[in-house]
């Protein structure tokens, strides 16, 4: 039996290229608007995810630029200036604080690195805490350090492989020119998605006495007891001498501002798609119905009502919108690490891991969106096939 | 309705995985330049054994070089570049570079071939060790010009020893004697990999 959804596809395959055309575009607007919402949603998530995995929410550092600060903690940069080790006891006199680490950053130029060399960096880690600071880590090989002074190393998975090390393996380590130690490979990090990946860890005191910076730091992780007032602590932490405390809810919230900004203006790409995607649904129902204006006013001599005209056009609106949306959504998925990859180019910091990240919700909503977008659309369009007048249309004269 | 569902079960069932890391050049534009005087232009390609023959490509490398692809990362799909090197629009060589295991870290050899498969120039992008000057000087990359997979077929990776011309290659450096066989274990496996991938192909 023929239903008015059999028509309306009918109708649809009529005129193949206006309709794929049509489709196209709001596949297009619905890609956009997918991509868009899987960025607003895996940006902040990777960014917390990021800021989570640095197992501490305050870091403190010796006095300087607080962005420099902030890239220090985020992209593993070296420090910028030291402090002395007798800090630790001050911060961890406050009763906010849960647990502390302290860390050394050290680069080195390295003459062997690239035809004319690069930066070799380390990281000091104290051994007692940092397990335990870094608790989401887990081990491809071996394990953390065996001794806290040791010439041990625990590399972060990526530069295992660009060291090709494996537990038991040596590593050398140049903290002057001409004086070379070797290290041994205690311990290979899984992946993790974050700067671990890249680090080479060393005991804190190891890499002090190497570098001839004994006593001394770049920074302290603080871990803050849960149901500490953050803001308040760091004011505290503030009346220590040359210090400088950053914030991870801080710099967390600067980034999201920051991206905000591009957020807006990337929405309202996606809203002009919309209406772009809108007025030309509109135009191709419009189109289709002036085009069949004598076949309508016949059908509804044959005793259609205006309602099933209405319904016939709408069905065919909801039909390209519903094709549309689920190609455009389908695209953003599968294209999804390409959008990551362009996007991450694109912005001056983005967190690791993936930032659109479009699951089956979103989907679903971002489809709801279009269909909803569609019956609105084709409102005019339908009423307008509704309102034919039977005896006017089949005598070929369009109002 | 079904195909929809398998078609949305595929596009939310997939994830994304981490691949290997390959060996590419720095800076190709520089590289390459530098690497084949006169050279105008190049293309890139990526190919893996994974891709290219799976298993059994693996197994018939594995038995040319006379070793075992060893440990965490010398593994089957690891993505290897290979530059295309170009004069105008001819064609004109390659340049291939392969990870290798070294005694105090990763070392990166890269080769640049003729159209024949001969090599044109050595170059250790990377290299920790503590001789690394002596195995880096002009003199030790200039006793690889004009060798190829012929000679280098007769290399036993296991025993470090060779006939012929490999059998000449000196080490400047006998006290980094690791890194000195390793470099040759990477020459030869880049040259087994270059005539799987490009040579034997066309």
């Amino acid at each position: 039996m023929i239903t008015i959804r059999t028509i309306a596809y009918k109708n649809l395959l009529r005129k193949k290229t206006r309709t794929i055309l049509t489709v196209v575009g709001i596949a297009l607007s619905a890609w956009v608007l997918s991509s868009l919402f899987g960025f607003n949603r895996g940006y902040e998530s990777a960014l917390n995810k990021d800021i989570d995995n640095m197992g501490f929410q305050i870091m403190v550092t010796a006095k300087g630029c607080p962005y420099e600060a902030a890239t220090l903690m985020l992209k593993g940069g070296t420090g910028l200036r030291y402090m002395n080790e007798d800090i630790m006891k001050d911060v961890l006199k406050h009763q906010e604080v849960k647990q502390i680490t302290p860390m050394l950053m050290q680069a080195v130029f390295d003459p062997n690195k690239g035809e004319s060399g690069g930066m070799s960096a380390y990281l000091g880690v104290d051994p007692t805490t940092i397990a335990s600071m870094k608790g989401f880590l887990e081990f491809k090989q071996g394990a953390w350090f065996t001794n806290p002074e040791g010439l041990e190393v625990v590399m972060g998975y990526e530069a295992a492989e660009l060291e090709q090390r494996e537990a038991g393996d040596l590593l050398l380590v140049t903290p002057q020119p001409g004086k070379s130690v070797e290290l041994k490979v205690v311990g290979i990090l899984k992946r993790t998605g974050t700067q671990d990946d890249g680090t080479i860890f060393i005991p804190l005191k190891t890499l002090q006495r190497l570098f001839n910076n004994t006593g001394k730091i770049t920074s302290i992780g603080v871990k803050v007891q849960k149901e500490a007032d953050i803001a308040a602590f760091e004011e505290k932490l503030y009346q220590l001498p040359d210090v400088q405390v950053v914030s991870l809810v801080q710099v967390k919230r600067t980034i999201i501002s920051l991206v905000a900004t591009a957020r807006v203006m990337v929405l309202s790409i996606a809203v002009i798609a919309i209406l772009i995607a809108m007025i030309g649904v509109i135009n191709t129902i419009l189109m289709s119905v002036y085009e069949r204006y004598q076949e309508i006013g016949i059908i509804k001599s044959m005793g259609a009502m205006p309602g099933d005209v209405f319904r016939l056009v709408w069905i065919e609106t909801m039909i390209l919108c519903l094709v549309g949306g689920v190609i455009g959504n389908a695209a953003a998925v599968a294209l999804a690490q390409a959008t990551d990859v362009l996007i991450k180019r694109l912005l001056p910091y983005t967190p690791t891991g993936s930032i659109v990240q479009i699951d089956a919700t979103l989907f679903a909503v971002t489809t709801a969106i279009i269909v909803g977008v569609g019956i609105l659309s084709g409102l005019y369009p339908a009423w307008k096939a509704s309102r034919v007048r039977p005896l006017e249309a089949i005598r070929g004269e369009v109002s | 309705m079904k195909t929809i569902l398998v078609f949305l079960l595929m596009i939310f069932g997939s994830h994304s995985a981490y691949a290997a890391v390959g060996c590419d050049l720095n800076d190709p534009d520089r590289d390459v330049k530098r690497l084949f005087p006169g050279s105008t232009g190049y293309k890139t390609q990526y190919v893996s054994i994974d891709k290219k023959g799976g298993a059994a490509l693996l197994a018939r490398i594995e038995q040319r070089l006379g070793d075992k692809f060893q440990g965490l990362f010398e593994t089957i799909d690891v993505p290897y570049t290979v530059y295309e090197v170009y004069r105008g629009t001819q064609r004109i060589g390659y340049i291939h570079g392969v990870n290798q295991k070294g005694k105090f870290g990763g070392i990166q050899v890269f080769l640049s071939l003729d159209l024949n498969g001969v090599i044109r120039a050595f170059y250790f992008q990377k290299l920790t060790s503590r001789e690394a000057a002596k195995l880096r000087a002009k003199q030790f990359g200039d006793q690889f010009i004009g060798l190829s997979l012929k000679e280098f077929a007769s290399y036993d990776v296991a025993a470090g020893t060779g006939a012929g011309r490999i059998a000449a290659i000196a080490n400047p450096a006998p006290g980094a004697d690791t890194d000195f066989r390793a470099s040759l274990r990477a020459v030869k496996k880049n040259l087994i990999l270059m005539d799987e991938f490009v040579f034997s192909a066309r």
